[in-house]
């Protein structure tokens, strides 16, 4: 199994529990396998028997070339394209399409755990948002959305929001900004310049959303 | 080395694609541009200095010390605010009753917990170390760890907001336990409501304190910050307690007398001393002896003329000084603590913390040693 088996597990989980709810559920998370590697490509097949067989739901499988991976990530309307290689990302980000890494030394939960680096949200209040803040926001609405479905404890998902820099007042102005957005936190740090990795470590996010940020 | 500035696509259908890696995941780590330290996330959370990073400056030039420079001191809402109403919700109601008790009253500042004076004269210390030492970090950092849900993260922020406290970070756990943030934070010293939460955290080798709400509080220095210790099982450890326990006085000040030079072993909040020692040299080297914001006592059932020779003969080895030390020779320590008037009282017989109480002083339970289990057999009541 490799590096994003147990995020796929999670989010099986969530929309499982989702589908719990409301049998009619919409909102749920689609998972979209890609690759460019012609390697595997050539396994397709296996790939594919391969990822029923770990009773992976996953509702399409993407090959494509090297030069037009972020044309298919465009296709099919993709609002997260998570990788391990920060080259892939950075390819698929300048395109247009929001990416994030995934971890591969993180110890994941059963419980999809998404941090959002609050630093991000608040400056979307001060400037213009810009489209690639339009379609964060709508992606962390969404989330919002579907973590209003369940109740306090027992939730398959957890929000986190996760303030590197800034005091307090930057956490609470993101906890307003992301509550005004329907979107609740369950949980907050405010680090105000410690450093990182000892908190992330602790939090074993699935993945860690950062938006846009200079510095 | 970070990742480029993302852009983000608008679309319907909400999707979340894996790409496989072709390159292995070693590149695969969320290290910020600026944070030289190359750890990974997921590995120890042993402290390592992040060597060559500047001290972070913010506006308005305050800035936050680093966390291996600072003394941590992580305090739960409970003790830092009052919130007995919130509790009885809680606990009557349910877990979203209570979050939306609290949301519904986000607008209303908790008022002060037992906790509050202490990190109150904490900052005091701090503006003086300011003053004397402006780019150092040895200073007090207080860190809120709280098991609450962010749900109430606004009404916690207002409530430090409007009794004007310097508390910039903070761990909201949903939940979850959080004596692991407490390691990360390399906290010093860690004070909670809870007891098996103190407990956890006295086994993890991090100094803490059960603290109660007592409605009878003297009035304590806002200037003059105040910490008061018992000897054994707090700053040195329980064997000689167990001593007693076990064989009664008699072998015990005969035991104390035999052992008079050899040193006793450390107790849990050593370290916690030790910090303070620390900043009060600072303060030392500055001429500051007489006028020292900081000021630390022994409050000890011990003799001075016997069994306290041992307790002073340790500290001395230790390297560490103590303000005032007094033994009481078996008498009661409330009337002494209500004449010193500590912001906090360390001690690990629940039956002194009441006393001390009773007389209007902050008085902190250390669950540790020989007498929790002594006080497990006798039935005393806990007021949270």
């Amino acid at each position: 199994v490799g590096v994003a088996f147990p995020l796929l597990q999670a989010l099986q989980r969530v929309n499982g529990r989702l589908l719990e709810e409301n049998p009619s559920e919409s909102l749920l998370f689609d998972v979209v396998l890609i690759t460019s590697d012609s390697q595997q490509q050539q396994q397709s097949s296996r790939i594919i028997s391969n990822t029923r067989h770990h009773g992976l739901e996953i509702s399409r499988f993407c090959f494509s070339s090297e030069e037009d991976f972020t044309e298919s990530l465009l296709k099919n309307n993709v609002h997260l394209f998570l990788t391990t290689d920060r080259d892939e990302a950075a390819q698929a980000s300048q395109k247009g399409v929001f990416s994030a890494l995934l971890n591969g030394k993180v110890a994941s939960s059963e419980q999809l755990r998404v941090v959002f680096c609050g630093d991000a949200v608040i400056r979307t209040d001060a400037e213009p948002p810009s489209a690639s803040q339009d379609a964060a926001q709508s992606f962390w609405a969404q989330l919002g959305e579907m973590r209003r479905r369940f109740g306090m404890l027992d939730s398959p998902l957890s929000l986190v929001l996760l303030t590197s820099r800034g005091g307090r007042e930057s956490c609470g102005t993101a906890l307003q900004t992301l509550r005004s957005r329907g979107v609740n936190m369950d949980e907050a740090y405010s680090l105000a310049g410690a450093p990182r990795s000892p908190i992330l470590s602790l939090l074993r996010p699935h993945f860690l959303l950062i938006n846009h940020l200079e510095d | 080395m970070s990742l480029d500035p993302v852009q983000v696509m608008s679309g319907q259908v909400k999707e979340l694609k894996v790409g496989p890696s072709s390159n292995g995941d070693s590149r695969g780590s969320w290290d910020e541009k600026e944070e030289i330290d190359q750890d990974n996330v997921g590995l120890t959370t042993k402290p390592k200095p992040v060597t060559g990073r500047r001290t972070r400056k913010v506006e308005g030039g305050v800035f936050f010390p680093k966390p291996e420079n600072a003394v941590t001191v992580a305090v739960s809402s409970r003790v830092l605010f009052r919130t007995e109403r919130e509790q009885k919700v809680f606990e009557q109601d349910g877990v979203e009753e209570y979050l939306r008790f609290q949301i519904e009253h986000e607008n209303e500042p908790f008022t002060p917990g037992p906790a509050f004076p202490f990190v109150k004269a904490l900052e005091a210390v701090n503006c003086r170390l300011r003053e004397l030492y402006p780019q150092s970090e040895e200073l007090f950092d207080i860190v809120l760890v709280t098991y609450n849900h962010a749900h109430v993260g606004i009404r916690l922020i207002n409530t430090i907001n409007h009794h004007n406290l310097f508390i910039e970070r903070f761990c909201m756990t949903g939940g979850s336990s959080p004596i692991g943030y407490l390691k990360a934070w390399q906290t010093n010293l860690y004070l909670s409501a809870d007891a098996d939460k103190v407990r956890e955290a006295l086994s993890e080798g991090i100094a803490a304190a059960t603290m109660f709400t007592s409605e009878k509080v003297t009035e304590v220095s806002e200037s003059q910050l105040r910490v008061a210790f018992d000897g054994d099982a707090v700053l040195f450890s329980d064997e000689s307690e167990r001593i007693f326990k076990a064989h009664g006085l008699d072998k015990f000040f005969e035991h104390e007398r035999d052992n008079e030079d050899t040193l006793l072993d450390h107790g849990p909040l050593k370290g916690f001393l030790e910090a303070l020692g620390k900043l009060q040299k600072k303060f030392y080297a500055k001429g500051q002896r007489l006028d020292c914001p900081i000021r630390t006592y022994l409050v000890t059932a011990r003799s001075a003329a016997s069994s306290g020779i041992r307790a002073l003969k340790t500290l001395r080895a230790w390297g560490l000084e103590i303000d005032e030390a007094l033994f009481l020779a078996g008498a009661p320590k409330g009337p002494m603590l209500e004449k010193i008037r500590p912001h906090i009282y360390f001690d690990d017989q629940m039956f002194h913390v009441e006393g001390a109480a009773e007389m209007g002083t902050v008085a902190a339970h250390v669950p540790y040693g020989i007498a929790q289990k002594h006080n497990a057999k006798q039935n005393i009541s806990v007021r949270k």
